[in-house]
């Protein structure tokens, strides 16, 4: 089974403060770390782990700037057979137009798969929607949110989606297919720097962006914001020895603690 | 004529509660409201919409990508396109939104947690909450909306006139994408839903050896231990301690959330907790902005500190 599954590097930003520039206009990223989308990487273990078994090959496939060669330098480690990268210039906001770029891409290339894999969602702009514009662009039948999958077989796999509070629907799919794949479906592998020392070895193909049709983007950022005030919290300061004794007489007052 | 069509999210016979944001939302667009929900006996806000079509498919068949692109083109042979399509941005209803949105051309935004009537834009959330973008669509056709859960349904309220209704009678079903089965979560000694007293760890605890030094506090604390998302992915602990929408709804007397940022689907499962005291080293952490109270620090000094007075 050939498995193509796509790997977005984005803006590490969960200890990071953004700060918003030129009245809305842009975020600052300039002292950002940048690290792989959590959910490619759950996708590129678990295409990995497939063609283990079946055999075939996984292509790990990256839009971005020439910096987004890092994740696919990263999947190689992990054992992707190359990486693809559709270089882009300007951050693509628009989902459908990354779809239809992606499509246009896999058909004029004739690149070969039975499956696509993408990620539920990138960390960055949490859209979850790329996977399913591409299949619905492409004519393929998609499941998103894709939590384990328990059989390959004969052109059919048995997938199980992820619900809420903890429940579960198991679907039959027919390949080829996209699938989107949620985190905590699998144990991704840990990859050393020299693995991906090694990986960068394997050679990467370039393609320009430029070179395949999409249409207007349909949606558009008018302004970028700062999070609408909730209640907020009242804040314990102090010495951490003092904060915390603040913290256990809370607990006290509410009955929780003696 | 203009409407709004509202497409209804029904699991195991319930009309779910997010519905509500769908239907809020369309009170703000000011449309019409329809509402296509899957033929049943329930419960499914009548009165809060101007018209309802009746789709004669099981649930699982109506809130399926692979069907939804027919069903959606009757309702389009019935009255016309909408000016918006509107999902619940849940598992199935994104699910279903994204591929009709590929399928037609159609523009969509996802996440939708607000609505500026006079400009015309849409809050959709970047970054796990630390910014938002003001978005507007500029494609042709009806936009497609996935609206986050909680953030319409104070809009939402009972209509004058009783609404008009209508049946889709056949749905033609694919069998590209068939449904199986329903599968539960393994059962577990451990009920999370049932604690007076949460400890609640979050990625910021950095790696699983850390574990069982909370594990201690949460003993010392009589509290019991739970987790966000990161946490259970990365298999630190078990699934059934996972609070959030994909795990449980918890609203214990006291929810000490540790190195949790507050991702919205951890804060659905967690907000309507008597009090709520955040600890976090990043003072922009969104959680801080749902906590009663708030204690920006290392959460490991915060830890160790709270055991050696909790023991003396």
């Amino acid at each position: 089974m050939n498995i193509l599954v796509f790997t977005k590097r984005v803006a590490a930003t969960q200890e990071e403060e953004l700060r918003i520039l030129d009245e809305g206009k842009a975020i600052d990223l300039s002292k950002v770390p940048f690290k792989v989308n959590d959910w490619d990487n759950y996708a590129v273990e678990e295409a990995v782990r497939i063609v283990e078994k079946t055999g075939g090959a996984v292509t790990a496939i990256s839009i971005g700037g020439a910096e987004s060669d890092e994740v696919l330098r990263r999947a190689i480690a992990m054992g992707t057979k190359d990486g693809f990268l559709i270089e882009a210039g300007d951050v693509l906001h628009d989902p459908f137009t990354r779809g239809e770029l992606i499509r246009s891409f896999i058909q004029k290339e004739n690149v070969p798969f039975d499956v696509i894999f993408t990620g539920v969602q990138s960390e960055d702009d949490q859209f979850g929607a790329v996977g399913g514009i591409i299949a619905a662009l492409m004519g393929l039948p998609y499941a998103s949110m894709v939590i384990g999958i328990d059989s390959v077989e004969d052109g059919r796999m048995l997938v199980r989606r992820e619900l809420e509070g903890g429940l579960q629907e198991r679907v039959k799919i027919a390949a080829p297919c996209v699938l989107s794949i949620q985190s905590g479906i699998n144990e991704p592998r840990y990859v050393s720097i020299m693995g991906i020392r090694k990986a960068s070895k394997v050679e990467r193909k370039v393609f320009k962006a430029a070179g395949y049709e999409t249409g207007a983007p349909k949606i558009e950022v008018v302004k970028w914001t700062y999070p609408p005030k909730q209640g907020g919290a009242t804040m314990l300061a102090g010495e951490i020895g003092d904060v915390c004794g603040q913290l256990l007489g809370i607990l006290k007052e509410k009955g929780v603690y003696q | 004529m203009s409407y709004t069509l509202i497409v209804a999210e029904v699991r195991r016979g319930v009309f779910e509660e997010r519905n509500l944001d769908s239907i809020g939302i369309s009170v703000l667009l000011g449309k019409e409201a329809v509402l296509v929900v899957p033929d049943g006996a329930y419960e499914m806000g009548e009165k809060m919409v101007d018209g309802i079509i009746r789709a004669k498919a099981a649930e699982e068949v109506f809130l399926n990508p692979l069907n939804m692109g027919n069903i959606l083109e009757q309702v389009f042979g019935m009255r016309g396109k909408p000016d918006h399509i509107v999902f619940t941005h849940s598992s199935s209803g994104a699910e279903s939104a994204v591929y009709a949105a590929g399928l037609f051309g159609f523009p969509v935004i996802t996440d939708v947690s607000g609505y500026d009537r006079e400009r015309g834009v849409f809050l959709k959330s970047y970054y796990s909450d630390k910014v938002f973008g003001e978005f507007r669509t500029s494609g042709d056709g009806p936009s497609v909306l996935t609206v986050r859960s909680g953030s319409f349904r104070e809009f939402a309220g009972e209509k004058a006139g009783a609404a008009k209704t209508e049946a889709i009678e056949n749905v033609p079903v694919s069998d590209a994408r068939t449904f199986v089965e329903y599968v539960e979560e393994e059962k577990s000694d451990i009920d999370i839903t049932k604690a007076e007293f949460l400890l609640s760890v979050g990625r910021g605890i950095g790696n699983k050896d850390e574990i069982p030094a909370y594990e201690e506090l949460a003993d010392s604390l009589r509290a019991v231990l739970s987790g966000s998302r990161p946490v259970i992915d990365k298999m630190w602990l078990p699934k059934a301690r996972q609070v959030g929408t994909s795990g449980k709804t918890v609203k214990p007397k006291v929810y000490l959330a540790m190195g949790i940022s507050g991702e919205f689907q951890h804060i659905a499962g967690m907000k309507d907790s008597d009090c709520i005291i955040a600890v976090n080293k990043d003072a922009e952490a969104p959680i801080f902005q749902y906590a009663h109270y708030g204690i920006i620090a290392d959460i490991h000094k915060v830890r160790d500190k709270l055991k050696e007075i909790a023991k003396g």
